[in-house]
Protein backbone atom coordinates (compact mmCIF):
# COMPACT_ATOMS: atom_id res chain seq x y z
CA UNK A 1 0.00 0.00 0.00
CA UNK A 2 2.75 2.46 0.99
CA UNK A 3 4.62 1.63 -2.23
CA UNK A 4 1.52 2.48 -4.30
CA UNK A 5 0.93 5.75 -2.42
CA UNK A 6 4.58 6.74 -2.82
CA UNK A 7 4.59 5.89 -6.53
CA UNK A 8 1.45 7.99 -7.00
CA UNK A 9 3.02 10.89 -5.07
CA UNK A 10 6.21 10.64 -7.15
CA UNK A 11 4.16 10.67 -10.34
CA UNK A 12 2.36 13.86 -9.20
CA UNK A 13 5.75 15.30 -8.31
CA UNK A 14 6.82 15.00 -11.94
CA UNK A 15 3.91 17.18 -13.11
CA UNK A 16 4.86 20.71 -14.20
CA UNK A 17 1.95 22.32 -12.35
CA UNK A 18 2.94 20.70 -9.10
CA UNK A 19 6.44 22.14 -9.37
CA UNK A 20 5.13 25.51 -10.46
CA UNK A 21 2.77 25.82 -7.46
CA UNK A 22 5.50 24.66 -5.09
CA UNK A 23 8.09 27.04 -6.45
CA UNK A 24 5.79 30.01 -6.95
CA UNK A 25 6.59 32.91 -4.64
CA UNK A 26 3.00 33.91 -3.98
CA UNK A 27 0.61 31.22 -5.27
CA UNK A 28 1.50 28.54 -2.72
CA UNK A 29 1.36 31.11 0.09
CA UNK A 30 -2.05 32.36 -1.02
CA UNK A 31 -3.42 28.81 -1.31
CA UNK A 32 -2.21 28.05 2.20
CA UNK A 33 -3.53 31.36 3.53
CA UNK A 34 -6.94 30.63 1.99
CA UNK A 35 -6.84 27.12 3.50
CA UNK A 36 -6.17 28.55 6.97
CA UNK A 37 -8.49 31.56 6.74
CA UNK A 38 -11.41 29.40 5.64
CA UNK A 39 -11.15 27.82 9.10
CA UNK A 40 -13.01 30.93 10.25
CA UNK A 41 -15.98 30.02 8.07
CA UNK A 42 -16.00 26.21 8.20
CA UNK A 43 -14.85 25.52 11.76
CA UNK A 44 -16.33 28.80 12.98
CA UNK A 45 -19.84 27.74 11.94
CA UNK A 46 -19.24 24.17 13.13
CA UNK A 47 -18.21 25.46 16.56
CA UNK A 48 -21.41 27.53 16.86
CA UNK A 49 -23.54 24.51 15.91
CA UNK A 50 -21.67 22.20 18.31
CA UNK A 51 -21.81 24.74 21.16
CA UNK A 52 -25.57 25.03 20.64
CA UNK A 53 -25.86 21.24 20.72
CA UNK A 54 -23.93 21.32 24.01
CA UNK A 55 -26.28 23.96 25.42
CA UNK A 56 -23.51 26.57 25.65
CA UNK A 57 -24.81 29.28 23.30
CA UNK A 58 -27.88 30.38 21.32
CA UNK A 59 -29.93 28.37 23.82
CA UNK A 60 -33.11 30.32 23.03
CA UNK A 61 -32.91 29.37 19.34
CA UNK A 62 -34.23 25.93 18.29
CA UNK A 63 -31.15 23.74 17.75
CA UNK A 64 -32.24 22.23 14.42
CA UNK A 65 -33.00 25.63 12.90
CA UNK A 66 -29.66 27.07 13.95
CA UNK A 67 -27.87 24.04 12.48
CA UNK A 68 -29.87 24.29 9.28
CA UNK A 69 -29.11 28.02 8.86
CA UNK A 70 -25.38 27.61 9.46
CA UNK A 71 -24.97 24.42 7.44
CA UNK A 72 -24.62 26.16 4.09
CA UNK A 73 -21.80 28.60 4.98
CA UNK A 74 -20.08 25.75 6.86
CA UNK A 75 -20.22 23.46 3.82
CA UNK A 76 -18.99 26.28 1.55
CA UNK A 77 -16.07 26.73 3.95
CA UNK A 78 -15.26 23.02 4.00
CA UNK A 79 -15.49 22.87 0.19
CA UNK A 80 -12.91 25.67 -0.13
CA UNK A 81 -10.71 23.95 2.45
CA UNK A 82 -10.99 20.67 0.55
CA UNK A 83 -10.01 22.24 -2.78
CA UNK A 84 -7.11 24.25 -1.29
CA UNK A 85 -6.07 21.17 0.69
CA UNK A 86 -5.89 19.10 -2.52
CA UNK A 87 -3.79 21.87 -4.13
CA UNK A 88 -1.43 21.94 -1.14
CA UNK A 89 -1.00 18.16 -1.43
CA UNK A 90 -0.54 18.47 -5.20
CA UNK A 91 2.24 21.03 -4.67
CA UNK A 92 4.22 18.89 -2.18
CA UNK A 93 3.04 15.31 -2.77
CA UNK A 94 5.97 13.13 -1.67
CA UNK A 95 6.76 14.75 1.66
CA UNK A 96 3.03 15.06 2.46
CA UNK A 97 2.36 11.41 1.63
CA UNK A 98 5.16 10.45 4.00
CA UNK A 99 4.05 12.82 6.75
CA UNK A 100 2.86 11.01 9.86
CA UNK A 101 0.76 14.08 10.72
CA UNK A 102 -0.95 14.15 7.34
CA UNK A 103 -1.85 10.49 7.76
CA UNK A 104 -3.28 11.07 11.25
CA UNK A 105 -5.13 14.11 9.93
CA UNK A 106 -6.81 12.01 7.23
CA UNK A 107 -7.83 9.41 9.83
CA UNK A 108 -9.27 12.18 12.03
CA UNK A 109 -11.13 13.66 9.04
CA UNK A 110 -12.71 10.27 8.34
CA UNK A 111 -13.58 9.91 12.04
CA UNK A 112 -15.10 13.41 12.05
CA UNK A 113 -17.16 12.57 8.95
CA UNK A 114 -18.45 9.33 10.54
CA UNK A 115 -19.23 11.20 13.76
CA UNK A 116 -21.09 13.89 11.78
CA UNK A 117 -23.14 11.22 9.98
CA UNK A 118 -24.04 9.42 13.21
CA UNK A 119 -24.70 12.73 14.95
CA UNK A 120 -27.11 13.91 12.24
CA UNK A 121 -28.87 10.55 12.22
CA UNK A 122 -29.36 10.69 15.99
CA UNK A 123 -30.43 14.31 15.73
CA UNK A 124 -33.00 13.70 13.00
CA UNK A 125 -34.46 10.76 14.93
CA UNK A 126 -35.06 12.67 18.13
CA UNK A 127 -34.84 16.41 17.48
CA UNK A 128 -38.59 16.97 17.91
CA UNK A 129 -38.32 16.03 21.58
CA UNK A 130 -35.50 18.48 22.46
CA UNK A 131 -35.31 21.04 19.63
CA UNK A 132 -36.26 23.95 21.86
CA UNK A 133 -34.60 22.63 25.02
CA UNK A 134 -31.78 24.85 26.29
CA UNK A 135 -29.62 21.81 26.94
CA UNK A 136 -30.01 18.85 24.51
CA UNK A 137 -29.83 15.22 25.74
CA UNK A 138 -26.55 13.60 26.80
CA UNK A 139 -25.89 11.65 23.61
CA UNK A 140 -26.31 14.77 21.48
CA UNK A 141 -23.95 16.73 23.73
CA UNK A 142 -21.42 13.89 23.59
CA UNK A 143 -21.62 13.84 19.80
CA UNK A 144 -21.03 17.61 19.65
CA UNK A 145 -18.10 17.40 22.09
CA UNK A 146 -16.59 14.53 20.07
CA UNK A 147 -16.90 16.64 16.95
CA UNK A 148 -15.04 19.54 18.60
CA UNK A 149 -12.26 17.26 19.88
CA UNK A 150 -11.82 15.59 16.48
CA UNK A 151 -11.62 18.95 14.71
CA UNK A 152 -9.14 20.23 17.28
CA UNK A 153 -7.08 17.17 16.35
CA UNK A 154 -7.45 18.00 12.65
CA UNK A 155 -6.22 21.56 13.30
CA UNK A 156 -3.25 20.28 15.33
CA UNK A 157 -2.17 17.61 12.86
CA UNK A 158 -2.70 20.01 9.95
CA UNK A 159 -0.38 22.54 11.56
CA UNK A 160 2.10 19.84 12.59
CA UNK A 161 2.64 18.79 8.94
CA UNK A 162 5.00 21.78 8.69
CA UNK A 163 7.29 20.30 11.36
CA UNK A 164 9.96 17.82 10.27
CA UNK A 165 10.28 15.87 13.53
CA UNK A 166 9.19 12.59 11.94
CA UNK A 167 10.29 13.16 8.35
CA UNK A 168 11.74 10.16 6.53
CA UNK A 169 15.11 11.83 5.94
CA UNK A 170 15.72 11.90 9.69
CA UNK A 171 16.72 8.82 11.67
CA UNK A 172 13.49 7.30 13.05
CA UNK A 173 12.40 4.11 14.71
CA UNK A 174 11.19 1.26 12.49
CA UNK A 175 7.64 1.90 13.72
CA UNK A 176 7.74 5.55 12.62
CA UNK A 177 9.22 4.58 9.25
CA UNK A 178 6.39 2.08 8.84
CA UNK A 179 3.56 4.36 9.92
CA UNK A 180 4.89 7.30 7.88
CA UNK A 181 5.35 5.10 4.84
CA UNK A 182 9.12 5.66 4.52
CA UNK A 183 9.45 2.84 1.99
CA UNK A 184 13.10 3.40 0.99
CA UNK A 185 14.30 3.92 4.56
CA UNK A 186 12.50 0.76 5.73
CA UNK A 187 14.12 -1.24 2.93
CA UNK A 188 17.53 0.11 3.87
CA UNK A 189 17.24 -1.00 7.50
CA UNK A 190 19.53 -3.93 8.41
CA UNK A 191 17.48 -7.15 8.54
CA UNK B 1 8.27 54.73 20.72
CA UNK B 2 10.82 52.00 20.18
CA UNK B 3 9.65 48.70 21.69
CA UNK B 4 12.95 46.92 21.10
CA UNK B 5 13.61 46.68 24.85
CA UNK B 6 10.33 44.81 25.30
CA UNK B 7 11.27 42.24 22.67
CA UNK B 8 14.80 41.88 24.08
CA UNK B 9 13.28 41.24 27.49
CA UNK B 10 10.78 38.74 26.06
CA UNK B 11 13.56 36.98 24.15
CA UNK B 12 15.44 36.24 27.37
CA UNK B 13 12.41 35.69 29.60
CA UNK B 14 11.44 32.46 31.37
CA UNK B 15 8.60 32.08 28.88
CA UNK B 16 11.10 32.15 26.00
CA UNK B 17 13.25 29.50 27.64
CA UNK B 18 10.20 27.20 27.65
CA UNK B 19 8.87 28.05 24.19
CA UNK B 20 12.34 27.65 22.62
CA UNK B 21 13.15 24.40 24.40
CA UNK B 22 9.90 22.50 23.87
CA UNK B 23 8.93 22.38 20.20
CA UNK B 24 6.03 20.05 20.94
CA UNK B 25 4.56 22.45 23.48
CA UNK B 26 4.99 25.31 21.00
CA UNK B 27 3.03 23.30 18.40
CA UNK B 28 0.22 22.55 20.87
CA UNK B 29 -0.03 26.24 21.81
CA UNK B 30 -0.09 27.07 18.11
CA UNK B 31 -2.99 24.64 17.70
CA UNK B 32 -4.97 26.50 20.37
CA UNK B 33 -4.07 29.79 18.68
CA UNK B 34 -5.50 28.48 15.40
CA UNK B 35 -8.55 26.92 17.04
CA UNK B 36 -9.28 30.20 18.83
CA UNK B 37 -8.90 31.98 15.49
CA UNK B 38 -11.57 29.68 14.09
CA UNK B 39 -13.90 30.39 17.03
CA UNK B 40 -13.31 34.13 16.81
CA UNK B 41 -13.77 34.10 13.04
CA UNK B 42 -16.99 32.14 13.40
CA UNK B 43 -18.36 34.64 15.90
CA UNK B 44 -17.31 37.62 13.78
CA UNK B 45 -18.82 36.15 10.61
CA UNK B 46 -22.03 35.00 12.30
CA UNK B 47 -22.68 38.37 13.93
CA UNK B 48 -21.56 40.57 11.04
CA UNK B 49 -23.33 38.53 8.37
CA UNK B 50 -26.45 38.76 10.54
CA UNK B 51 -26.06 42.56 10.69
CA UNK B 52 -25.77 42.50 6.89
CA UNK B 53 -28.94 40.37 6.71
CA UNK B 54 -27.12 37.50 5.00
CA UNK B 55 -27.16 34.86 7.75
CA UNK B 56 -29.58 33.88 10.54
CA UNK B 57 -32.16 36.37 9.23
CA UNK B 58 -34.93 34.80 11.32
CA UNK B 59 -33.00 35.35 14.56
CA UNK B 60 -33.13 38.84 16.13
CA UNK B 61 -29.78 40.59 15.51
CA UNK B 62 -29.46 41.55 19.19
CA UNK B 63 -29.77 37.89 20.14
CA UNK B 64 -26.99 36.94 17.71
CA UNK B 65 -24.75 39.73 19.05
CA UNK B 66 -25.36 38.73 22.68
CA UNK B 67 -24.53 35.10 21.99
CA UNK B 68 -21.44 35.74 19.87
CA UNK B 69 -19.86 38.50 22.02
CA UNK B 70 -19.07 36.19 24.92
CA UNK B 71 -17.35 33.55 22.76
CA UNK B 72 -15.51 36.26 20.86
CA UNK B 73 -14.07 37.44 24.19
CA UNK B 74 -13.00 33.91 25.20
CA UNK B 75 -11.35 33.36 21.82
CA UNK B 76 -9.56 36.71 21.96
CA UNK B 77 -8.12 35.86 25.41
CA UNK B 78 -6.80 32.52 24.10
CA UNK B 79 -5.36 34.24 21.02
CA UNK B 80 -3.59 36.91 23.12
CA UNK B 81 -2.18 34.49 25.70
CA UNK B 82 -1.05 31.89 23.14
CA UNK B 83 0.24 34.70 20.90
CA UNK B 84 2.56 36.05 23.62
CA UNK B 85 3.87 32.52 24.23
CA UNK B 86 4.51 31.95 20.53
CA UNK B 87 6.10 35.40 20.15
CA UNK B 88 8.50 34.67 22.99
CA UNK B 89 10.09 31.86 20.93
CA UNK B 90 11.01 34.19 18.07
CA UNK B 91 10.81 37.62 19.69
CA UNK B 92 13.77 39.25 17.93
CA UNK B 93 12.80 37.81 14.56
CA UNK B 94 9.30 39.23 14.97
CA UNK B 95 10.59 42.64 15.96
CA UNK B 96 12.14 42.99 12.50
CA UNK B 97 9.15 41.42 10.66
CA UNK B 98 6.90 43.97 8.92
CA UNK B 99 3.98 41.54 8.63
CA UNK B 100 4.06 41.02 12.40
CA UNK B 101 3.69 44.76 12.95
CA UNK B 102 0.87 44.87 10.39
CA UNK B 103 -0.86 42.13 12.36
CA UNK B 104 -0.32 43.92 15.68
CA UNK B 105 -1.62 47.19 14.22
CA UNK B 106 -4.69 45.35 12.89
CA UNK B 107 -5.19 43.57 16.20
CA UNK B 108 -5.17 46.80 18.20
CA UNK B 109 -7.41 48.56 15.67
CA UNK B 110 -9.75 45.55 15.82
CA UNK B 111 -9.88 45.50 19.62
CA UNK B 112 -10.43 49.28 19.79
CA UNK B 113 -13.11 48.94 17.13
CA UNK B 114 -14.94 46.18 19.03
CA UNK B 115 -14.70 47.56 22.57
CA UNK B 116 -14.81 51.31 21.91
CA UNK B 117 -17.13 51.56 18.90
CA UNK B 118 -19.07 48.41 18.01
CA UNK B 119 -20.22 47.26 21.43
CA UNK B 120 -21.02 50.73 22.87
CA UNK B 121 -22.97 51.51 19.69
CA UNK B 122 -25.08 48.34 19.94
CA UNK B 123 -25.28 48.30 23.76
CA UNK B 124 -28.99 49.19 23.77
CA UNK B 125 -29.76 47.12 20.69
CA UNK B 126 -29.50 47.90 16.99
CA UNK B 127 -32.97 49.55 16.86
CA UNK B 128 -31.77 53.12 17.10
CA UNK B 129 -28.78 52.72 14.78
CA UNK B 130 -29.14 53.63 11.09
CA UNK B 131 -29.00 50.84 8.53
CA UNK B 132 -26.03 52.40 6.76
CA UNK B 133 -24.07 52.64 10.04
CA UNK B 134 -24.86 48.98 10.81
CA UNK B 135 -23.59 47.91 7.39
CA UNK B 136 -20.41 49.99 7.67
CA UNK B 137 -19.73 48.50 11.11
CA UNK B 138 -20.31 44.93 9.90
CA UNK B 139 -18.18 45.23 6.76
CA UNK B 140 -15.38 47.02 8.65
CA UNK B 141 -15.40 44.30 11.28
CA UNK B 142 -15.05 41.48 8.73
CA UNK B 143 -12.30 43.35 6.84
CA UNK B 144 -10.31 44.11 10.01
CA UNK B 145 -10.41 40.59 11.47
CA UNK B 146 -9.79 38.75 8.21
CA UNK B 147 -6.82 41.09 7.60
CA UNK B 148 -5.43 40.35 11.07
CA UNK B 149 -5.71 36.61 10.42
CA UNK B 150 -4.15 36.91 6.95
CA UNK B 151 -1.24 39.00 8.27
CA UNK B 152 -0.75 36.37 10.98
CA UNK B 153 -0.37 33.64 8.39
CA UNK B 154 1.98 35.75 6.28
CA UNK B 155 4.38 36.26 9.20
CA UNK B 156 5.57 32.74 8.42
CA UNK B 157 6.11 33.53 4.73
CA UNK B 158 7.94 36.84 5.13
Amino acid sequence: MNEILLSFARWIDTQDWSTQIHESIYLYSWIETTHVLTLMLSLGMLVIIDLRMMGKTFTSIPAAELAQRLNRPMIIGFAVMFVTGILLYYAIPVRTTQSIWFRIKLVLLVAAAINAYLFHRAMRASVDTWNTAEVPPDRIRRGAATSLVLWLGVVFTGRAIAYDWYDCHKPQSEFVYWIAGCVDELAALPQ
Amino acid sequence: MDLLFLFEWLDTSFLASISKAYGGLFAVVQMFHLAALAVMGGMVLASDLRLLNVLLKEVPADEVLNNTNRWFDYALIVILVSGVFMASAVAMKLYYNEMYWAKMAGLFVGMAFVYLIRRPLFRDGIEGVSQSAIKVIAISSIVVWVSVAACGRWIGFS
